[in-house]
């Protein structure tokens, strides 16, 4: 089984190279690419020294553009399976190879890490999030459960493996600006066997997040008519896929 | 309010004046002209400068026959054929602006598909070239 695990980065040159370490030791088999987001800084450089391939957008394209990216070298390249994570360091790459493992037992087409699944197990370290983002994610996840039929915890989770189907759809429909809710929904739509796990995730190491009051309500109002006009696109011919 | 009713339906219609009538017409002209022009330099593609043609052509129409706005006020069912006219103009105009949103997100699909192109045939020469990620990379190889 091939496997990528591929790491959208934008202006993370001080987390990235710690990130590949990691996949490197808990996933050896795997090849890593970095996509690097149209840094100004010395990203690409970084994972290039830390043994990565890398991916450069010729100028900063958003979130989705790059998973895109990614899903589109696996699916290229013949990969069998990939995943992919956060750079800022918040994703523990042995919780990675939990997902990936589900992918090779076929479990699943897409299996997402869940920071809110398992909440009795959540340890000091771990992520916690604040109460305006807290209020986003119970919104998310009612209206995406409302769509998909399916309970979902952690709609905007960035840890997530799929196998070929998966980086067939995506490859091709990924949308550019709300990525993380709108494939979960697309893929369910498209009749794919999306399944969380939970996972462990840590406090950022570095950066902030860019979420103000504000933004946080936009976000949320964008996401509502991202999910009800997705409730309404044609679906593509099973056949197809 | 009957009486203003009453008033409004006695009061006879307004038409577009003779000046206004002048005016449009050397604006229309002059726009069409500035149409050319921008094709000529190469300012504007051709499949862009149609429907502003069409909206010149309009403009002249519009001027040249009063009577034909008075057709389409009438059956608008206004009595201001100045009213009438602004309608059309504002529709014309948010039709227009929404197809430039949709060319736009047409056109910004398609650079993200070129950047996304351009990103991984970079990771291809990198690959070429024998610096490789991974063990699996190096076995492969």
């Amino acid at each position: 089984m091939r496997t990528l695990v591929f790491i959208p980065a934008w202006n993370e040159e001080g987390s990235v190279a710690a990130v590949i370490a990691g996949i490197r030791s808990a996933i050896p088999a795997a090849d890593v690419l970095v996509i690097d987001d149209g840094s100004g800084d010395e990203t690409a450089a970084r994972a290039r020294e830390a043994g990565a391939l890398v991916a450069s957008l010729p100028f900063n394209q958003g979130l989705g553009a790059a998973l895109q990216t990614g899903y589109l070298y696996a699916l290229r390249e013949g990969y069998d399976c990939c995943a992919h994570l956060d750079a800022d360091g918040q994703h523990p790459p042995a919780e990675v190879a939990r997902l990936l493992a589900a992918i090779r037992e076929d479990r699943a087409d897409l299996v997402i890490g869940s920071r809110y699944r398992d909440p009795g197990k959540a340890r000091s370290d771990d992520y916690k999030p604040t109460f305006s983002r807290r209020i986003g994610i119970g919104v998310f996840r009612f209206f995406l459960t409302l769509a998909t039929r399916q309970r979902f915890t952690d709609t905007t989770s960035g840890m997530r493996a799929a196998n070929r189907r998966v980086m067939g759809l995506f490859s091709e429909r990924y949308s550019p600006d709300f990525a993380e809710i709108e494939s979960l929904q697309l893929a369910v739509r498209e009749g794919l066997r999306v399944e969380e796990v939970p996972v462990r995730m840590l406090e950022r190491a570095g950066g902030s997040s860019f979420l103000t009051p504000l933004r946080s309500a936009f976000f949320i109002f964008k996401g509502m008519i991202v999910l009800l006009v997705g409730q309404f696109r044609p679906r593509e011919a099973k056949a197809e896929r | 309010m009957s009486a203003l009713a009453l008033a409004a339906a006695q009061s006879p219609k307004v038409h577009l004046t003779s000046q206004t009538r002048i005016i449009a017409a050397v604006l229309a002209i002059a726009f069409m002209v500035l149409i050319l022009e921008l094709i000529r330099r190469d300012k504007l593609q051709e499949r862009y400068s149609v429907v502003w043609f069409v909206a010149g052509l309009g403009m002249l129409a519009g001027a040249a026959f009063p009577g034909l706005l008075e057709l389409v006020a009438d059956a608008m069912g206004v009595r201001d054929t100045n009213v009438a006219l602004f309608s059309i103009v504002l529709l014309l105009l948010l039709g227009l602006a929404l197809n430039f949103s949709v060319i736009m997100s047409r056109q910004a699909a398609q650079i993200t598909r070129l950047a996304q192109e351009r990103a991984l045939e970079k990771v291809s020469e990198q690959t070429a070239s024998g610096h490789n990620g991974s063990e699996a990379e190096r076995e492969r190889l």
